[in-house]
């Protein structure tokens, strides 16, 4: 399989070296039932290599949204966001579940040609109004998905999905995953005589998720968002997961909220902005140090570490890869190789909660 | 004899049937590749129009039907619009041979346009020997105007680097003028039915092609208006120059001049 729509995009070399962790990939193949080769890449930062299996909505995740439609969702973001790794891994994950090349083209030319039923058409374009345009104006994507028949629950998984999609896209655009082996796999003649087993592993573990009490929603920013998820199985997984990154101690606290509140400002996220806000404070920043590092990208009190991630999360907003890998090779020259995949994780984890908060938290009546 | 004839009939009727099965299935794979092969352009063409227009009129124009798009292919943004110019292109291009003046103006171009694009700016068009270029106006950017401003810096700093060369290679240096302006305006895209090109019109764009002038009235290579400065931090170097009239606003405009960073200084 080639590299379909985005063989014309340019890929940097990977700036960061596999490690093994065998009790994380244990735990990422007793929940896929598959081996997950890339997770090494993120090994050194334990919440962020957690979150890329825990947050796969397909594993559990969703309780009311289609799961294809789901896959197709993951398809065009990643498409818009020009992942090369992503693109290849869904259009891999289809081929797996037994769709020809050329069904999987058949799918994208209908994607792109507009022969869409309403409900898959609405989901699609709030998918690339989120990718293209951010949370602002929000509220008309969400009355799209409403009109089109989508209820409150089915708009959350949308609305998880796109914002989930937009972080892994991140994740792996950032440190230049490479996509070549995804890309040449069903080609391959053992992963041929292979791809009835791993249709049936897929068939297993891919499972609806089940109504889950939320239990303590996180004290510090996104709480509100996680709220708004309570009920469904995404509320303790994502908390979770924002819980372990403010815990982990790789950068500081307050150069995460930094970068999340940088990502918030360049999306014009209202909600995360003023929650982010709070917790800057509580960190010591005042509104008026706040304002001159949104405002500039700089003020006087950071230190070297803190004014290059700040400036690097801007750069995760909007991006083309090869211009933000190569940015990103100059900010890794400057950190030890935990700071930056911690770094490259929080700054993609600010994209995909504010796109996510952004729907479902500011764009609600 | 006759079931012979009989078998050998049929034979050739599935003969001809098989042959012309197999190019029918021959003609639906060429038709396919090239169905393929044309969706894979539009979805490139998707992509890169994204780059050209701002995102939400790019998810307009896809999204929407043909009579919606010519309504709602611009929306109002605050963007920072730019406008050089090479300072007496005309004499130079009297003294230069018309193809070593494309040569000069191409490298120029090209300088000008690495420039604006590692600023995260968008070149609308070139004019003559002008260039307009905007900030803010494809997606949202907060930053702009320090993008705008560091971006006129390298522009200066590949000017000197190209005046270096062309005067390696016997021809005249280049002097540039720009001029920067923050305000409302209609993105979008803009034109004939025939030819459209993403623009960012009001009056701000017009300002700023006014601020541009004013560089040769002061004497300065970069100038920038109130609007602009009141969102820089301080590591920009300014330097307030006199306000001036300018055609098409009733009040005086104040400019500054950007002398450098504060990093420069200490170098």
């Amino acid at each position: 399989m080639a590299a379909g729509a985005l063989a014309h995009v340019n890929w940097e070399s990977c700036l960061i070296d596999p490690q093994r962790d065998r009790a994380l990939e244990t735990y990422a193949r007793r929940k896929m039932g598959i081996p997950f080769p890339t997770l090494r890449y993120f090994t050194p930062v334990p919440w962020l290599a957690r979150a890329l299996v825990d947050l796969h909505p397909e594993f559990g995740l969703l309780m009311h949204l289609d799961l294809h439609q789901a896959d197709v969702l993951t398809l065009v973001v990643s498409q818009e966001n020009s992942c090369r790794f992503c693109y290849a891994a869904i259009r891999m994950l289809l081929w797996a579940q037994g769709m020809s090349e050329a069904r999987i083209q058949r799918i994208e030319r209908k994607l792109s040609g507009g022969e869409l039923e309403p409900k898959t058409a609405a989901a699609i374009g709030f998918g690339r109004h989120q990718s293209r345009v951010g949370p602002q104006r929000a509220g008309e994507a969400r009355q799209t998905l409403r009109d089109a028949g989508f209820g409150d629950a089915e708009m959350k998984e949308v609305a998880f999905v796109v914002g989930l999609t937009d972080f892994m896209n991140r994740v792996n655009t950032i440190p230049a995953i490479p996509s070549h082996t995804l890309e040449r796999m069903p080609g391959q003649f053992h992963m041929r005589l292979l791809r009835p087993l791993i249709k049936r592993i897929l068939a297993k573990q891919r499972v609806r998720g089940e109504a889950t009490p939320l239990g303590r929603p996180p004290a510090y920013p996104y709480g509100r968002l996680i709220e708004a998820y309570a009920g469904l199985p995404i509320a303790p997984v994502l908390g979770r997961t924002i819980e372990d990154m403010w815990e982990s101690p790789i950068l500081t606290r307050r150069a995460k909220l930094l970068m999340l509140a940088v990502v918030a400002r360049g999306l014009g996220c209202e909600v995360c902005a003023i929650e982010i806000g709070q917790a800057l404070r509580q960190e010591g920043l005042d509104d008026a140090a706040q304002s001159e590092v949104l405002s500039h990208l700089d003020a006087p009190g950071l230190d070297d570490v803190e004014r290059a991630l700040v400036r690097f999360a801007r750069e995760t907003i909007w991006y083309e890869p090869a211009v933000l890998q190569r940015r990103a090779r100059a900010l890794r020259d400057m950190l030890s190789g935990p700071q930056f995949i911690e770094a490259v994780g929080v700054a993609s984890l600010a994209n995909g909660l504010c796109r996510i908060g952004g729907a479902m938290v500011m764009a609600h009546p | 004899m006759m079931p012979t004839l009989a078998v050998g009939a049929a034979l050739v009727i599935t003969a001809i049937v098989a042959g012309a099965l197999y190019r029918q299935w021959r003609h639906t794979q060429v038709l396919r590749a090239q169905l393929e092969a044309a969706a894979a352009d539009l979805q490139h063409l998707q992509q890169a129009c994204a780059r050209l227009a701002p995102a939400g009129v790019v998810q307009r124009l896809i999204t929407e039907s043909a009579e919606a798009e010519r309504t709602a292919a611009a929306e109002r943004k605050v963007a920072t619009a730019m406008f050089v110019d090479i300072v007496g292109f005309s004499a130079i291009s009297e003294r230069l041979e018309p193809s070593v003046l494309v040569r000069v103006v191409n490298g120029y171009y090209q300088r000008m346009s690495d420039a604006i694009d590692e600023h995260r700016g968008q070149v609308g068009s070139y004019i003559g020997d002008g260039i307009v270029a905007y900030f803010g106006a494809l997606q949202p950017n907060p930053w702009q105007c320090g993008d705008a401003v560091r971006a006129a810096l390298a522009m200066r700093d590949a000017i000197r680097a190209y005046n270096v060369e062309l005067e390696r290679d016997g021809l005249p240096p280049l002097a540039i003028g720009i001029g920067i302006h923050r305000g409302v305006g209609l993105a979008g895209l803009v034109g004939s039915r025939e030819r459209q090109e993403f623009s960012f019109l009001g009056s701000a764009v017009n300002l700023a092609a006014r601020v541009q002038a004013l560089t040769r009235v002061h004497q300065v290579d970069i100038l920038i208006t109130e609007a602009v400065r009141a969102e820089l931090d301080k590591s920009i170097v300014l330097e307030p120059m006199p306000a001036e009239r300018v055609k098409g606003f009733a009040e005086p405009i104040t400019t500054y001049a950007v002398k450098g960073t504060t990093a420069d200084r200490r170098d």
